[in-house]
């Protein structure tokens, strides 16, 4: 901790460890509780990010985070889903967890506290819990009260998707975790849904990490949704999420990650393919307006050779709003025969709004193919002129446009419903003028 | 319909329209010939409303309104259409969405009633096989992934459904086989009327076999420099440009 960290942030904590949070009482999982002291104790060494902190540049000033992060209320949940989707839904409410839906066939769900020791060593050697780079993860550690444990069955081919909705209501922070295991062979699909509502009385927080790991040819498909944030005039809403994947040989994974902006909102997903013939697919609209931020953190990691990697964003800020996408590829040394491409297209539509893009391509075997491609700009005037020489007004055809942006995106997503809730929700929101 | 009197146009400071005059009747068929760089496309840009050309001079009046004071938008909702010479591929915007919402704005322009979807889309593939594309094109991006030939007919196609006034065509002809002239040709009959008009602007006499005109002007220099019917295309053919004393060379 040095002295300009305390100036930078004006705030009394240098570290997190000096914030107040409510006592975690991560004694309900005892096959944990080394692996939490640990992660608690690394906290103190980590200086709360600031603008010289490279991986939170731009940012770090949203952050202001507070001296102390009161008792979460106990305020009974009032999630309503936003489309119609027939699937099994797992609820953690301010950190209570609801568990709906009893014995779904091929799998089981459990509670952190009733892990046996094998399943215990699996959530330990999760991507996210393993890395010693998410501080934020690092603290959801030292202070999540209880996490699901999702378990599919080798060979199972899971009839409904799994939604899994982090809900936050009030003040304070809470620690959503998930831990899923899919077994060889099996096929999944995941849907993780964010929604944060703040009152009067102070900042709503969620700090949550979904740590995933796909054995043998197994499958997964993960739709991730950060709905944006409900919040009142005085307080702001606030989510730093981490989702890490180990994916074993042969396996797949498919990521649809749909995000609006928010107070401050940060997303870092890393995938790490360790064995042969892996392949992951990332895909990613994020949309911000007003005075919003989105932070995207993507990292692939191709650790064993004949890996493939795709990844493709989309990203549009208007208004006085901000978004970040860092996407990286690193490719081991023996990682030979990998492909990665990654496509980052970004778009503003105002001139105070700001996109900040970096490839980062870390790539350290001679035999592989790996291509980025980043564009950043504006609408194309060409286009709008031609639209409009069919009648099209300047609005529509911006509209028009700016969905056409991200919909090559949206249209991909595997479910219906959702892919369509978005569509329209991004229509709302880009068609909504400021007065 | 359309009366333009010494129209001056320029474009990245360079004067490329120095004093054109054209009057077009409804009923009529015209042809705009000449050089490159004589000043065709230009002359299309400007009557579509491209920003990027500067009216530095002249008139254009049409339907008795003034022409130049109209925004694009408005321009294509009294009745101008411009098939394009390189029309601009856009992917993210399908070409049924892109012509229902057209249609329908040109339609309220017009006080009529909107086009409900069903109506849409049974007209759409109508018009879409008119011009022998596949009703597949429909949900794919506006000319996206089209070749030349496909892209010209889909302007063609755009025209069948929006029935303007005016038609302005900028080089439709260039660049295709004669399978894709007969499809382009056959359209632009099809909306052949008393009340309609048409400009070809065309570097090739062979579309006016198929597209007869009333009417056939040379530009050269910035200005229409001979009128007369359609052997006037055929002499030119014949003769070249040097004919009537065009140095092609000074124009492009």
């Amino acid at each position: 901790m040095s002295e300009s960290t305390m100036s930078e942030s004006k705030k009394s904590a240098a570290v997190l460890s000096d914030i107040a949070f409510i006592e975690a009482s991560n004694g309900a999982s005892p096959l944990l509780k080394n692996f939490c002291q640990t992660k608690k104790q690394a906290l103190a060494a980590w200086p709360i990010p600031t603008r010289k902190t490279e991986s939170w540049k731009y940012s770090a000033k949203r952050l202001k985070l507070a001296d102390n992060y009161p008792t979460l209320t106990d305020v009974a949940s009032s999630y309503q889903p936003a489309y119609e989707l027939d699937c099994y839904t797992l609820l953690l409410s301010n950190d209570r967890i609801t568990l709906n839906d009893g014995n779904i066939q091929g799998l089981s769900i459990k509670r952190f506290s009733e892990l046996n020791e094998t399943e215990a060593a699996q959530v330990r050697s999760g991507i996210i819990a393993e890395s010693k780079d998410f501080q934020f993860a690092d603290l959801n550690a030292a202070q999540f009260i209880d996490g699901i444990y999702i378990q599919i069955e080798d060979k199972a081919q899971i009839d409904k998707p799994i939604k899994i909705v982090f809900e936050h209501l009030g003040q304070g922070m809470s620690f959503p975790r998930v831990f899923v295991y899919v077994g060889k062979n099996a096929s999944f699909e995941l849907i993780e849904e964010l929604n944060i509502t703040s009152d009067e009385d102070g900042d709503a927080f969620i700090n949550s990490v979904c740590d995933i790991t796909i054995a043998d040819n197994a499958r997964l498909r993960y739709l991730r949704m950060n709905l944006g944030s409900v919040k009142n005039e005085n307080s702001a809403c606030k989510h730093i999420g981490a989702t890490g994947v180990k994916m074993l040989r042969n396996s797949r994974f498919e990521s649809y990650c749909m995000a609006l902006g928010s107070d401050l909102a940060r997303h870092d997903l890393h995938v790490k393919m360790l064995e042969q013939g892996a392949e992951c697919d990332l895909n990613g609209v994020c949309v911000t307006r007003d005075q919003q931020h989105f932070d995207n953190h993507t990292c692939i990691e191709h650790v064993a050779p004949h890996c493939t990697s795709n990844e493709t964003y989309r990203c549009i800020a208007d208004q006085h709003s901000s978004i970040v996408f860092n996407g990286r590829i690193h490719i081991h040394p023996d990682a030979q025969k990998s492909l990665g491409s990654m496509s980052n297209k970004n778009l503003l539509l105002s001139s105070k709004a700001e996109i900040n893009a970096k490839p980062e391509l870390e790539i350290y075997a001679d035999d592989v193919k790996c291509a980025h491609g980043t564009t950043m700009g504006q609408l194309d005037e060409t286009e709008m002129y031609y639209l409009k020489t069919r009648g099209v007004s300047s609005e529509q055809a911006k509209l028009m446009l700016t969905l056409g942006f991200v919909l090559e995106v949206v249209r991909a997503t595997p479910i219906e419903s959702i892919a369509e809730f978005w569509e329209q929700q991004l229509t709302d929101i880009l068609s909504f003028q400021e007065s | 319909m359309l009366s333009i009197q010494n129209l001056q146009a320029s474009v990245d400071d360079k004067q490329i329209l120095k004093g054109l005059n054209l009057e077009v009747k409804a009923g009529e068929v015209h042809a705009i010939m000449g050089p490159n760089g004589s000043g065709k496309s230009t002359l299309s840009q400007v009557l579509a409303g491209n920003s990027a050309y500067e009216v530095n001079g002249g008139d254009v009046t049409f339907e008795g309104k003034n022409l130049l004071d109209m925004s694009t938008e408005d321009r294509a909702r009294e009745g101008v259409f411009l098939a394009f010479q390189y029309p601009v591929e856009i992917p993210g915007v399908s070409n049924l969405q892109f012509m229902k919402t057209a249609m329908n704005n040109i339609r309220r322009y017009r006080g009529e009633e909107e086009m409900n979807a069903a109506t849409f889309m049974k007209l759409a593939k109508e018009k879409i096989q008119q011009v022998n594309l596949s009703p597949a094109f429909l949900k794919r991006g506006v000319n996206e992934g089209f070749s030349g030939g496909e892209k010209k007919r889909n302007e063609i196609m755009q025209m069948l459904m929006l029935e303007p006034k005016l038609a302005i065509l900028d080089e439709t002809d260039s660049g295709l086989d004669i399978d894709a002239l007969k499809v382009v040709a056959e359209g632009v009959n099809a909306l052949r009327s008393p009340e309609r008009a048409v400009i070809m602007v065309t570097h090739y006499q062979r579309l006016l076999d198929y597209i007869v005109p009333d009417f056939v002007h040379v530009l050269a220099n910035g200005k229409i420099i001979k009128s007369g019917g359609k052997e006037l295309a055929l002499e030119l053919e014949e003769k070249g440009y040097g004919w009537l004393g065009i140095d092609e060379e000074a124009n492009a």
